[in-house]
């Protein structure tokens, strides 16, 4: 990630939830961008299924200071989003290239069975949830 | 005004030009790229290398301008298997991988030309 000067990072399951990140120091920073990821991902591939016949599966946002990219990365049969940001320093080529390395580092890991994630009812236990996310995360409050 | 394709055909008619692209010199993509017969990492290392010329090539770039020598004309890459030449045209880079024992003259004049006809 440092070779591919990314700012920030988060590494999440498609559902939303999170797996791994760097460059965020708030956890409610984490979960927004997690649930955008998450939405953007979900439009992105029903938009790509509509215009080309199969979902689109990469993202760039080229901002005027900040750079967005999110890409589908996969371990065996688990599947995960990646969206990194990066800055002028570095350029989409690159970040390309580190991401397919980073890919297939992440694919030799290749967990068995692929992680199911809860649906969340109405009424279920959502602030559970939310604060075992946090806690992976950030650790324990009171331990930051 | 040559169109990308042209200018990629061109240069890798070269003699000791293994691979010939043109790229964009912001996000190191390539725009076109000669089709040489090869493995199936064909693809991927045509891809790094357009990406880490293009990166390499802006860095040069802020060296050049940092000792007031201005825009870098030819950026030439030598490695042990052969080079790695890199012209800048505007907003796009030419970069190609040349064999050990290319006429490096010639090479180096006919990417010149090109950059001029691609910008």
């Amino acid at each position: 990630m440092e070779d591919a000067r990314l700012i920030s990072g988060v590494l999440l399951y498609p559902s939303g939830r999170a797996v791994g990140q760097f460059g965020f120091n708030n956890a409610a920073d984490v979960m927004s961008i997690c649930a955008l990821t998450s939405a953007i991902n979900a439009s992105a591939r029903e938009l790509g299924r509509q215009l080309d016949g199969k979902p689109f599966y990469e993202m760039h946002h080229a901002g005027a200071e900040r750079q967005v990219f999110m890409a589908r990365a996969s371990a065996g049969a688990q599947e995960f989003l990646f969206v990194g940001v990066f800055d002028r320093e570095s350029s989409l080529g690159v970040v390309e290239m580190y991401f397919t390395e980073f890919q297939k580092a992440l694919e030799k890991l290749r967990p068995e069975a692929p992680v199911t994630t809860p649906t969340i009812k109405p009424g279920g236990d959502f602030e559970g949830e939310l604060n075992r996310s946090l806690d992976a995360l950030f650790g324990p409050v009171g331990k930051r | 005004m040559k169109d990308v394709s042209q200018i990629v055909g061109g240069l890798s008619r070269v003699p000791g030009v293994t691979v010939a692209m043109i790229v964009g010199a912001v996000d190191g993509l390539i725009v076109e790229a000669s089709q040489v017969p090869g493995a199936q990492t064909d693809g991927d290392r045509k891809k790094h290398t357009a990406a880490l010329a293009a990166y390499l090539y802006s860095k040069v770039t802020r060296a050049s301008n940092a000792a007031r020598l201005g825009v870098p004309a030819f950026m030439r890459l030598e490695a042990e298997k052969g080079h790695i030449c890199v012209v800048g045209a505007r907003d796009l880079v030419l970069v190609t991988i040349v064999t050990p024992d290319a006429n490096l003259g010639r090479v180096r004049l006919e990417m010149m030309t090109a950059a001029r006809e691609a910008a």
